[in-house]
């Protein structure tokens, strides 16, 4: 090199590969639910093998798929509602807080005071917007201001400005998004640790499900979030994790949900690494 | 399996199709451009600018269905990879047109001037190693091939190195003013032809992330060192 390209050249832009920086890196938080080897069966039927993550505290953590696809099961082997299906079995292990789940010493009722559950169809009690709030909290016997407990419930999901002036009002009278908002302040009023949601807004209007979505994102400061939905653009827009589920056909004609991929959210939509993941979010499949 | 989605598939693989077409069209206008330069046929430039016309229309084209589609798909995985690839690639071709239309400017003013061989030969030759740039960094993206859009930086390195040199070509003019006029137009025609070269690599940096999900910059560097560990 002469001295004139020498000097020249150093005063090109450098195109030196950066550091290696990955903008997409969540916080190392501790793991919630260590799930090992988990297996779901109704009677002989296995409708869920082998399933391994770990959810993380105060993320949400999204399980998308196809129908069939076991993703609701693996959701309600979480607050062990399985227990409540006549032949329902699960294998493996799911530990929370580095407890067994399925302990023989674990209490089914107060692993549901801890972790919440709402469903696809908001389903208020017959009863009024308060006593919907405090229902859960009066079961488990609390003692305290039901007035204080009340509002500040409310007001974690974003209802109180809308019903603070109708509380006695029957629950049933809100809207569909308004119902699901108290059905999450009704699983959020026993302070659980975990809210699981199952489709919470499939049947929603886009504002109420934006409303809803917004909620969540609000929500995990306080809690872990494990969220079923249909919607992949949902769990692209909310979740920090997604897990891709996927169905195996066997000849007899047994369908037997399998976890594909398990990454942090902008992976699995951007470059996932299964290619039954890239199939299914650009829509080839079926 | 059945592609569910074969309409908007259809449409992204037409938009990359009008992407590889201007691709086509901008390694003929650097031809035309470089061959309008070096023999003084200025008839070539009307070629250059009806051409560059074409693409500032296509690119505009070009933007408004990339945005449509962005809006009413939301593609995913590799279809968003591409979708993103195919973003920076319309602008990238785009203003490849426009260093040609610099080159064609370049050749009207330089028309009539005394010229020297030697840097007619230089230009001739960045043109000739330019020119399969563009053709390589098309074809990796056809063939979704990012081991082939690597080569780039190998491929512009001589180029970067005639245009460094140049200058001292064009001083050496300086004696004569009227061709010390007509080498500043080469030296700056050399700059456009570098700049072409930087963006064929532009392009084959998206051929590696569409291919690979990794958003990286090329280096000489970072081609050595991966060819030589291979």
């Amino acid at each position: 090199m002469t001295s004139d390209e020498k000097e020249i050249d150093t005063m090109t832009i450098d195109h030196a590969v950066r550091e290696d920086i990955d903008l997409r890196e969540l916080p190392d938080r501790p793991v919630l639910f260590d799930v090992t080897d988990l297996s779901v069966y109704y009677g002989d039927f296995q409708a869920v093998a082998d399933v391994t993550l770990g959810i993380r505290e105060h993320e949400i953590t999204a399980l998308i798929g196809p129908s069939g696809c076991g993703k609701s099961t693996v959701l309600r082997c979480f607050d062990r509602m399985n227990d409540l299906i006549e032949g329902a079995r699960v294998e493996g292990t799911i530990t929370y807080h580095g407890i067994d789940l399925y302990g023989a010493d674990v209490d089914p009722v107060e692993v549901r005071r801890r972790i919440g559950m709402v469903f696809q169809k908001p389903n208020p009690f017959p009863k009024t917007i308060f006593e919907n709030v405090a229902f859960g909290p009066r079961i488990a016997g609390w003692k305290g201001n039901y007035d204080d407990l009340v509002e500040e419930t409310l007001t974690k999901a974003a209802l109180w400005d809308e019903v603070k002036d109708k509380l006695s009002e029957p629950a049933l009278a809100l809207s569909g998004g308004q119902q699901q908002r108290l059905c999450i302040a009704r699983a959020i009023a026993t302070s659980p640790d975990v809210v699981l949601m199952d489709e919470p807004c499939s049947a929603l209007d886009p504002i109420a499900t934006l409303r809803i979505e917004q909620l969540m994102m609000d929500l995990k400061q306080d809690y872990t979030i494990i969220i079923v939905t249909h919607n992949m653009q949902q769990a692209a827009r909310v979740s920090d994790r997604t897990a891709f589920f996927s169905v195996d056909v066997t000849d007899e004609g047994q369908r037997t949900g399998r976890l594909i991929e398990f990454d942090r959210t902008e992976m699995i939509f951007t470059n996932p690494t299964q290619k039954d993941t890239e199939d299914y979010i650009t829509g080839r499949f079926g | 399996m059945v592609d569910q989605r074969s309409h908007f598939h259809s449409e992204l693989a037409a938009l990359e199709q009008t992407l590889l077409d201007v691709a086509d069209r901008c390694e003929r206008m650097v031809g035309l451009a470089v061959e309008a330069l070096t023999t003084g046929d200025t008839d070539l430039c009307e070629e250059v600018f009806v051409a560059d016309k074409a693409i500032d229309a296509t690119y505009l084209d070009t933007h408004n269905r990339w945005l449509s589609m962005m809006a009413r798909q939301q593609p995913m995985g590799g279809d968003l990879r591409l979708m993103s690839a195919l973003l920076h690639v319309n602008v990238t071709l785009e203003r490849m047109g426009d260093q040609c239309v610099n080159i064609a400017n370049l050749a009207r003013l330089s028309a009539g001037l005394p010229a020297r061989d030697r840097i007619i030969e230089q230009i001739r030759e960045m043109a000739d190693l330019v020119r399969p740039m563009i053709r390589t960094a098309a074809e990796a993206l056809v063939r979704r091939d990012a081991d082939e859009a690597r080569l780039l930086p190998a491929m512009d390195e001589p180029i970067d190195r005639i245009n460094r040199l140049m200058y001292r070509e064009v001083v050496d003019c300086a004696p004569d003013t009227r061709m010390l006029e007509w080498a500043t137009h080469m030296m700056m025609a050399a700059r456009a032809l570098e700049r072409i070269g930087d963006q064929s690599v532009d392009i084959g940096e998206q051929v590696a992330f569409l291919v690979t999900g990794e958003f990286q910059e090329f280096s000489e560097k970072g081609f050595v060192a991966r060819a030589s560990a291979d």
